[in-house]
């Protein structure tokens, strides 16, 4: 039934208003490069959204957990035979994804026939010199994007350029300041989704505008606040001042509540 | 998804080691002195800098004691090209196994994963290219103790309690850590960090004095033996101006 192209067009259009809908509930990333290295945060259910590829590369997704899984062991393989053959200086972030899992998740999307990844991936790579960071970030479709100072996951690009344009505002040197500006903009994130959510199933329309979406940094952080019932915040770095190789490191519950705001850390259990 | 690196490599086609071809007659690099032993707050791991071949000295500023990862220090006599190789797949094999599987490799999985090098390097080792007899040492961090491992070149691996030795010096550096263990001032375990690296420049020194093999102190050209120390906190290296502030007041009588 695909053989004609236009049926074959219109499967691919079917495909990718499914995949939307797959992502409408999703917890966005965020991630900023900061003076102590790259910040990435989410928010998760159990199960985390953040991992370790290589010595200077990081991951953060969005999607069914499966195919996370599935594109994070392919990262890990080609990242850590290409380090052992090479050398480590040889593993990036551009070649992994570009000639690495950007045409299998392409292939995925593609390929009518079989399911496709649900997945959106942000690939954070911490420079050897400090103003050499770097993201890369991978649609479901397999359109992979390249940025210097931050970048965005989020359930459609209209919500990523919003929390983008949020971060465009933002100043964050320090890693405390980091910590806060990744919280709020997670949080114009996750309010414009739901509220496009909500949009939807209501049909009637919400009649919130984007500047009242993205509304001063207290009611960005009562939001969060109340998402953070049954839900924990997930932050990881990439951090210049570690000694050895592997720069990554999770921050634990204690760290992070030291660098929260107040009142969102009196919230942390 | 078993998180092996090794076995990834093998699947892709890598064979460790050069076996079929005998070595026997050909002046491969080799002999050393490596030590380990606990000290008050963890192990202290040791190794001269000089790598030989035959009557030649290929090199003089060897590290073989190599950090494997932030809590595990792998030290190496015997053919260099080999052991580098063997610390190379088990750094990446401990990363890797951390990074898929996220948790730590036990430090029980540590040690295997080096045994099982070893078996699969036997041919080589015995056809005289690549022998490698290891020392390897850690922080358990499951039972909260450092501890000692060496292993002969077929892969057995045997804890040394207090102390390890390898490579052509050892026999001169062994009988000295017994001596000084049993009947000393102070056992080995109760010695502080400082005393532990004293000692380790001295049983160095001794051995370079006995084995033509195993390079002494070079303070004309500002060499010295490489010193690490492994205790919960992770792996620190001694740094040059601070052996050299020791051997100078506490070693270098007599040399």
């Amino acid at each position: 039934m695909y053989e004609e192209p236009y049926r074959w067009v219109e499967a691919v259009g079917n495909r990718r208003q499914y995949l939307d809908e797959q992502f409408a509930q999703g917890s966005p990333v965020v991630g900023v490069v900061c003076d102590q290295g790259i910040l990435l945060m989410t928010m998760s259910k159990g199960t985390p959204k953040l991992y370790e590829i290589y010595d200077r590369l990081a991951f953060g997704g969005m999607g069914h957990p499966a195919d996370l899984e599935k594109l994070r062991f392919m990262l890990l393989e080609m990242a850590h035979v290409e380090g052992f053959n090479r050398s480590a200086a040889d593993v990036t972030g551009s070649r992994l994804v570009k000639y690495g899992i950007a045409p299998v998740v392409k292939q995925a999307f593609e390929e009518v026939f079989k399911a496709p990844s649900i997945v959106k991936i942000m690939l954070a790579e911490l420079g050897q010199k400090a103003g050499k960071d770097g993201f890369l970030t991978i649609n479901y479709d397999g359109v992979f994007e390249e940025k210097s100072q931050y970048a965005v996951l989020a359930a459609t690009s209209s919500v990523e350029q919003r929390m983008m344009e949020y971060l465009r505002r933002q100043d964050c040197v320090s890693l405390k300041e980091a910590v806060d500006v990744v919280i709020r903009t997670w949080a114009v994130g996750d309010r414009a989704q739901r509220q496009a959510h909500e949009t939807r199933e209501n049909h009637e329309g919400a009649k919130e505008s984007s500047d009242q979406l993205v509304a001063d940094s207290q009611a960005l952080l009562t939001h969060v606040r109340q998402r953070m019932e049954g839900k924990a915040i997930e932050c990881a770095l990439l951090d210049r001042q570690v000694s050895g190789t592997s720069k990554y490191r999770t921050l634990g519950s204690v760290e992070l509540k030291a660098l929260l705001p107040s009142d969102l850390s009196s919230a942390l259990t | 998804m078993q998180g092996d690196f090794y076995q990834l490599l093998k699947e892709q086609g890598y064979v460790l080691g050069t076996p079929g071809h005998s070595g026997v007659g050909q002046s491969l690099t080799t002999a050393t002195t490596i030590l380990a032993f606990k000290y008050r707050d963890g192990v202290l791991v040791a190794g001269d800098r000089r790598a030989t071949a035959g009557n030649m000295v290929m090199y003089d500023r060897t590290d073989k004691v190599l950090e494997i990862d932030r809590h595990s220090v792998m030290a190496i006599a015997g053919v260099p090209a080999t052991a580098y190789e063997m610390a190379r797949i088990l750094e990446h094999s401990f990363k890797y196994y951390r990074r898929t599987q996220l948790q730590e490799l036990s430090f029980e999985g540590k040690l295997r994963a080096l045994a099982k090098l070893l078996k699969e390097n036997v041919a080589a080792a015995l056809a005289g290219t690549g022998a490698v007899v290891p020392i390897f040492a850690g922080y358990d961090a499951e039972q909260e103790v450092a501890k000692i491992y060496f292993y002969d070149i077929l892969g057995a691996e045997f804890e040394g309690v207090e102390y390890a030795v390898s490579g052509s010096g050892s026999p001169t550096v062994r009988g000295i850590l017994h001596y000084v263990n049993t009947w000393g001032e102070q056992p080995l375990g109760t010695m502080s960090q400082e005393q532990a690296t004293v000692q380790a420049l001295r049983l160095l020194t001794c051995a370079a004095e006995f084995d033509s093999a195993t390079g002494g102190v070079n303070r004309e050209a500002g060499l010295y033996p490489i010193v690490k120390l492994i205790t919960a906190a992770g792996v620190t290296v001694m740094e040059d101006p601070s052996l050299r502030s020791l051997f100078e007041s506490k070693v270098s009588k007599g040399v």
